[in-house]
């Protein structure tokens, strides 16, 4: 049995193809497989422990299917997660309305969930100006408004992409930190309650 | 029986504490609300009462017995003399019989009674009560392997609670409270029961949390077992309760998924290769376990079984395509599994394991997030339409009432108007199949036909040829008709007729010398 204990799930959205396995594949293994069409590298699910301080904190990635005809089931995905990544792809600008549509589903239904939005594929940007369609300061203006935290990545130079978990780590730290003074509970189940009772499939 | 009235659970009142017999000691609700005295002596009777209950049904259905037997047998009692003396018998035989059953059933109690004594008495009292209980029930075969199951999983978890010395004692209390507090509340829905459940997992990891000193590993374990006790104690009562319509579900998602039959792994996207057996093998592991899920009891091991099938489907697209498994191979792939095997009572189990598993397992965990796709597959075949499939709404409702089938699409580039030649253009594979095979029956028939003419042919050549040859001979013999000559020459020695003219030989002569 996976008997890694998980302390905060954290899942990763957005279209097809804009590279969440890639990240997730370079942050925990440290690599970038080289192809033409990347959507497929890395395990669906990867626990990864993070020394945030003098804690650990292990966070539960979860890899979801982009496919729009999947769209329906997303909610079933992000439900519980204390953190979403929601990537899009700073060369295709269809990849941002989708990350729009899912930061609205997320703040409709998940408000305990900490948005991350994140441009992947920044190295092509670097190589060829020109191919960037989505400008940085909407993205950050986007963020802005919100409330997320911003970061344009690439998981070919592994440039940003520690940053972007850490920071993912630190945060839910010093939420779980405040939570527990404040709920004075010994147990880490930081959810809402009724959270616990959602049905899967009939809503 | 006096568990109707009991209400009582973790949270005790404090006037309700004292024995509701009265007696003055204090009462205990494990015990009912009885003082330790008191219960012994209700127990006692409950124990009697149900013994008799018992001889007096096996000896209701011995009587039945033999008034059957009787009732065959009277016919050739007329005519044969045996019966008086045959029919004791048979009715001593079921004596035996069931008097052995009773004995085994006695130690299996007294067995029990053993094992649990030697830990903590009181609990063997409930759980031996319980299982006098369960025999009542109308399918006693059932019922008696259900409690076996339950004896070795009480057997397991009182074993684990002894290492824990006394917070092992103080869980174990709890947990039978618990149990017994749930059985009085058989008539709430699945919401209230499951939040009963959820809540003493909360309170229990709570308590467990300041006893470890936060160590939540030994805190989990803890948990996994007091979740496996509990929830095979519960299994019967809890999973799809009459109080949901869980049960219809299943039986929608069921014939939903049959009706689904056509869909080929193509329309879903999946990347597996079942003509690799290596593939193809991963596929039939994944269905089993998928299947067996239904077969568990405990929300953990449901999800493992969850787990396992999902590995083997992983295993399954990273040989077909040469590297790992992203999300977007997984959740095709599984659904394409949950189609093939349409497991039984799928929804039921999706909502028991919701319900009833411990929460940061289902939230969070490796579990979880196969659960939580299996979830989505179920979401998806329910929804599932034409759209999903990249077909047109009109081909979607062909499928789905079975006027044609996908299989052919890529052979075939038009579909028949449905009924009108059936034999020249075939509809599905069975029937292409049986066409096929019947082009290659008249074509070797005709194959055989001339074979015969050849063959047939050839027997003529064979009896023409030596009629043939011997007119030939005879044509000859004709033209050179056998002459026998006189024989002209003669051999040297045989005729001396020149003899004479001959000189004589040689004679030898003598020179005088």
């Amino acid at each position: 049995m996976s008997a890694m204990r998980v302390d905060a799930k954290v899942v990763m959205l957005g279209k097809e193809s804009v590279g969440k396995t890639s990240l997730v594949e370079r942050y925990v293994h440290h690599r970038f497989l080289v192809g033409p069409y990347q959507n497929t590298i890395g395990a669906a699910f990867v626990a990864k422990p993070i020394q945030v301080g003098d804690k650990v904190i292990t966070l539960g990635i979860w890899d979801t299917a982009g496919s729009e005809r999947y769209e329906a089931m997303s909610r079933i995905y992000y439900r519980g997660a204390r953190a979403a990544i929601v990537c899009y792809d700073l060369t295709d600008s269809s990849s941002f309305q989708r990350a729009r549509f899912w930061v609205k589903e997320l703040q409709n239904c998940e408000e305990h969930c900490k948005i991350y939005l994140c441009g992947t594929k920044n190295d092509m940007i670097e190589a060829d100006r020109s191919l960037r369609q989505i400008d940085y300061h909407d993205a950050q203006d986007f963020a802005e408004e919100i409330g997320a935290q911003h970061f344009e990545t690439s998981s070919k130079s592994g440039n940003n992409v520690d940053e972007l978990f850490h920071k993912v780590a630190e945060d839910y730290n010093n939420n779980a930190f405040q939570y527990m003074t404040a709920e004075d509970t010994g147990v880490d189940l930081g959810q809402k309650k009724d959270s616990y009772f959602y049905s899967c499939c009939h809503n | 029986m006096s568990q109707r009235t009991e209400r009582r659970g973790i949270h005790v009142d404090q006037s309700d504490l004292l024995c509701k017999k009265g007696c003055g000691y204090y009462g205990n609700a494990a015990w009912q609300g009885l003082c330790s005295k008191c219960w012994r002596e209700e127990y006692q009777r409950v124990r009697q009462k149900q013994i008799q209950d018992d001889w007096a049904l096996a000896e209701k259905l011995q009587r039945e017995e033999e008034a059957a037997y009787a009732s065959v047998h009277g016919a050739q009692a007329l005519s044969h003399s045996q019966p008086a003396a045959s029919q004791p018998h048979t009715g001593h035989a079921s004596l035996g019989a069931f008097s052995k059953f009773e004995e085994k059933k006695t130690n299996e109690k007294t067995r029990k009674v053993t094992t649990v004594k030697k830990f903590f008495s009181p609990s063997s009292r409930t759980a031996s009560k319980k299982e006098t209980q369960e025999g009542k029930t109308p399918s006693p075969s059932i019922s008696r392997h259900a409690s076996f199951d339950t004896e070795q999983v009480s057997k397991d978890f009182v074993d684990f609670l002894k290492n824990l010395q006394k917070p092992g004692r103080e869980i174990h209390k709890q947990c039978r409270a618990f149990i017994v507090n749930m059985s009085s509340k058989k008539d709430l829905g699945a919401d209230e029961l499951s939040e009963c459940v959820q809540d003493f997992y909360q309170n229990l990891a709570d308590r467990l949390m300041s006893h470890f000193k936060g160590s939540s590993e030994s805190v989990e374990q803890v948990m996994d077992q007091v979740e496996k006790y509990i929830m095979t104690r519960l299994y019967k009562s809890v999973f799809c309760p009459e109080t949901t319509d869980d049960e219809k579900k299943d039986l929608a998602t069921q014939n939903r998924i049959r009706a689904l039959h056509w869909v080929t792994i193509e329309m879903l996207c999946v990347s597996m290769d079942e003509e690799i057996p290596e593939v193809s093998e991963n596929v039939v592991k994944a269905i089993t376990d998928v299947i067996e899920m239904d077969s568990k009891r405990v929300p953990r091991d449901k999800l493992a079984c969850i787990t396992r099938c999902s590995k083997h489907i992983f295993s399954a697209i990273r040989i077909t395509k040469n590297e790992p498994a992203s999300a977007d191979d997984f959740l095709p792939a599984l659904i394409y599994i949950v189609l093939k095997a349409n497991p039984p009572r799928l929804q039921s189990n999706i909502q028991y394991i919701t319900r009833f598993c411990n929460p940061s397992r289902l939230m969070t965990g490796e579990d979880g997030y196969y659960f939580t796709n299996l979830c989505c597959a179920a979401a998806f075949i329910e929804k599932l339409d034409a759209q999903s499939l990249n077909l047109s709404p009109e081909e979607f409702e062909r499928y789905m009432s079975g006027q044609a089938s996908p299989r052919l699409n890529n052979s075939e580039g038009e579909w028949p108007h449905s009924g009108s030649a059936v034999g020249v253009t075939p509809t599905n594979p069975v029937l292409a199949q049986l066409n096929h095979n019947l082009e290659m029956l008249s074509g070797l028939s005709s194959r055989q036909e001339s074979l015969m003419e050849a063959a047939q042919s050839l027997q003529a050549d064979l009896i023409a040829w030596p009629k043939n040859v011997q007119r030939e001979v005879n044509d000859i013999l004709e033209k050179y008709p056998l002459e026998i000559m006189s024989r002209t020459v003669s051999a040297i020695d045989a005729n001396n007729m020149d003899n004479d003219q001959l000189p004589p030989p040689l004679t030898p002569q003598v020179f005088a010398g």
